[in-house]
């Protein structure tokens, strides 16, 4: 299978180490020979038929910050979208940054994909919270597999996990604790007492949190995931702006506190069902499943047959996100054999 | 010994049946059944008024196996089960008057504020106060959303249990 990689931060270095590291396995257990054809960044392009070299990608992109150094097969100020026109390959994995605004670019190359038949698999929540209902048409419209399972939880199992080993069931609402670098954030603060800013800071040096936070914090990298949810999981038609969204930047230590003397702890909660779609602090009990440490992700699906089912897995991490890609990829493979 | 009780059973055939099979099944005599179809809760359910008799054992045990089956009871001799719900308001609690908030909260039927935390901070837009509330059984998920609304037209940052 050959893939072509448009974005090449955490995520997509992730990916192509994580494809590198498990050939031989892949090619042993499913027949799946994959080699990385094309990967492009701001820069430009690395371009190679016969398979680039993941180690020599990762070097360029770590000492130049441009793809488009890559020797050889390096191609200067090319778009990803010229590059998706001109290559062969067999699926897009789309990792660029996620854009709230518009979606764009991911949006036009999970499109053009799409219409030239090619599969999709993307961690990108911008066009999936934005404009779900239309890239699914797009990837109907030519049998065109479309996954995204990295978009929401990182490593933890939930999409495909509604999807597939749910089925049957009537899933009627998802809840969960879905931004690591909050639940990282409250945590902290639970545990040690300190202020919200000096927690945030300490968070940001480790590079938990990013340098403009305000995605994480205000909710709105949550909120996008539950957007995603509902629409995916729920069969909802929803996108960013149906959301009530309130962050943890006015949570405080003495109110931390309060909830504590009452064997309650404070998280920030998606909620996703037909009659509410928010994110916001809540009260969870110490001791329930939603009483998660450090970055880890939750969530419980309410189904109809098996009741309440809860998830924890790592929500974010370079490999642990793209091992959700790869598991796209390898299902795409089985679909097509 | 006396017990009255009132049930929620859902608007299901049967539903009475089964919640009276282990009364008599357990030894406990019934001694009156009040079954109004026609007078439904707010959730829909139909509450059902029952008076048995037996020994303390005997109807300790009948309780947990109405239990057991899922069916809720509501009230026991009169004395309604309470819920308790936590809630958390951070913001300005002197300047937007707590005491009203309380006073607004403790007039709704069914509600009673059972304890009250306050820690201030620093600043005094920040400080935090803890709201401990028992409420009537079934009416937790309207008095949320009411505590929510209010909350945040008084400018409080609200949190509230899932």
């Amino acid at each position: 299978m050959k893939l072509c990689i448009i974005g090449f931060g955490a995520v997509g270095k992730g990916v192509s180490k994580v494809v590198s590291m498990k050939k031989e396995m892949l090619i042993e257990k499913y027949g799946l020979d994959i080699s990385i054809v094309a990967v492009t960044d701001r820069s430009g392009a690395a371009i190679n038929p016969d398979g680039l070299d993941v180690e020599l990608l990762i070097e360029t992109k770590e000492k130049t910050g441009k793809i488009s150094d890559y020797p050889k097969y390096g191609v200067k100020k090319i778009s990803s979208e010229q590059v998706l026109n001109d290559i062969d390959y067999d699926c897009l994995i789309e990792v660029s940054p996620t854009n709230i605004d518009d979606g764009e670019p991911a949006r036009i190359h999970m499109l053009k994909a799409m219409k030239d038949g090619k599969d999709v698999v993307t961690s990108n929540k911008g066009p999936l919270s934005l404009n779900f209902g239309e890239l699914t048409k797009a990837a109907d419209s030519t049998n065109s597999q479309f996954k995204y399972e990295a978009s929401v939880g990182g490593a933890m199992p939930i999409i495909n996990f509604a999807h597939e080993t749910l089925a049957g069931n009537n899933i009627t609402s998802v809840l969960g604790i879905l931004n690591g670098t909050c639940n990282y954030i409250l945590s902290r603060m639970a545990n040690e007492g300190s202020s919200y800013l000096q927690t945030l800071n300490e968070a940001q040096e480790l590079g938990i949190a990013e340098t403009d936070p305000t995605q994480d914090v205000e909710g709105i990298d949550a909120a996008c995931k539950i957007v995603i949810l509902a629409n995916s999981v729920l069969n909802m038609d929803v996108s960013l702006k149906d959301v009530k969204v309130v962050g943890i930047s006015k949570i405080t230590p003495e109110s931390i506190e309060l909830a504590k003397k009452e064997g309650l702890l404070i998280k920030l909660i998606g909620v996703a069902s037909h009659d509410n779609l928010e994110v916001s602090p809540r009260l969870v009990r110490e001791g329930s499943p939603f009483a998660v440490d450090g970055t880890l992700n939750v969530a419980t699906l309410r189904t109809d047959l098996a009741d309440d089912v809860t998830v924890v897995g790592k929500g974010a991490g370079s490999i642990e996100t793209a091992s959700a890609i790869l598991s796209d990829i390898i299902s795409i493979w089985k679909a097509k054999t | 010994m006396r017990l009255n009780l009132v049930l929620e059973l859902l608007d299901v055939p049967g539903q009475l049946l089964d919640a009276l099979d282990p009364i008599g099944k357990l030894g406990a005599n019934i001694v009156a059944v009040i079954h109004q179809r026609d007078v439904k809760t707010e959730r829909g359910t139909i509450p059902v008024h029952i008076s048995i008799e037996g020994d303390r054992e005997t109807l300790k045990r009948v309780l947990n196996a109405i239990e057991e089956m899922d069916i809720q009871i509501i009230e026991v001799d009169g004395v309604v089960k309470k819920e308790k719900l936590t809630t958390i308001l951070i913001g300005n609690i002197v300047d937007k008057d707590l005491k009203e908030t309380i006073k607004v909260l403790n007039i709704i039927k069914g509600v009673r504020v059972a304890d009250l935390n306050l820690k201030m901070s620093d600043n005094p837009e920040e400080s935090a106060s803890r709201i401990v509330i028992e409420a009537d059984y079934g009416i937790k998920k309207d008095l949320m959303r009411n505590i929510n609304k209010y909350g945040k037209s008084k400018g409080f940052l609200v949190i509230n249990e899932i």
